[in-house]
């Protein structure tokens, strides 16, 4: 009895580890980019929101770039 | 919607390299990068001609074509950018883009590539505007600063412009109207063998 007790702690003992092991597995992030041909997936860009620069931007371009 | 462009004029190009100086400082381009470049054509000789070369933020962009992880996007105004973070430094747009404007940093041993970098524009790249981590990655963005890239508003003799295509097209239109159209200029002599 006290043979089979002892057995059976060390299995426990050699198996916990692998069994830690393997839960961490469950822990990692399933979040993947799947890429999809022609589709951009990156970070979106806050400067597409903005659509009322043309104004000063065409202000800017006639006090700088054109001729004195 | 303005689509912007960047036009050489070069005619008026003296080769000061004020642009190429401007960009890189501004925007602190790593060793080995230059987003932009100026290109001198039959160089020593008289008649030679300048021209200042970045990426032109093509309609139909090459780059975004070919790129095998699609990090390439294209704003309402026409700037081509990319995302580094999906970037994967293959060289694929490198070889696809007529300009050479896709550079690699050789900051690796045994020359591995980093990550693509190039003209953005002066336009930043997809974090958040005039943020550290925007100007870490991808110089500053004088377009959310409601600015022209700086290239341009740097050029000594007005040869580089950046803006609206209309505008650049009509400003280039009233020079040629002044000054003529001379057949040099675009290599009417090559094209027509009477050099």
């Amino acid at each position: 009895m006290r043979k089979s007790e002892t057995v059976h702690r060390r299995a426990l003992l050699a198996g916990a580890p692998v069994v830690a092991l393997g839960l961490g597995g469950c822990l990692e992030s399933a979040d993947v980019t799947v890429h999809e041909p022609g589709k951009y997936k990156g970070s979106a860009d806050p400067l597409l929101d903005e659509s009322s620069r043309d104004e000063v931007l065409e202000k800017r371009f006639q006090l700088v770039q054109v001729d004195r | 919607m303005a689509r912007m462009k960047f036009l050489c004029d070069a005619e008026r190009c003296i080769e000061c390299n004020a642009c190429v100086t401007a960009c890189k400082n501004e925007h602190e381009v790593p060793w080995g990068v230059n987003r932009r470049r100026v290109v001198v054509l039959d160089d020593g000789v008289p008649g030679e001609k300048a021209i200042s070369v970045a990426c032109m933020h093509c309609t139909d962009a090459p780059c975004a074509a070919v790129c095998p992880v699609d990090c390439f996007y294209t704003t309402s105004d026409g700037i081509v950018l990319h995302d580094k973070d999906l970037c994967i430094g293959c060289g694929y747009c490198f070889y696809a883009c007529p300009f050479g404007a896709p550079q690699y940093p050789q900051e690796e041993a045994f020359n591995a590539r980093g990550k693509m970098d190039k003209c953005t524009f002066c336009a930043g790249g997809p974090k958040e505007d005039s943020s550290d981590d925007e100007f870490a990655m991808y110089g500053r963005n004088r377009i959310a600063e409601e600015k022209l890239p700086l290239c341009a508003e740097m050029c000594s003799t007005k040869a580089l412009l950046a803006g609206d295509g209309d505008m650049v097209a009509d400003i280039y239109r009233q020079r040629i109207l002044k000054r003529g159209g001379r057949p040099q200029t675009w290599g009417w002599e090559t094209a027509y063998k009477t050099a």
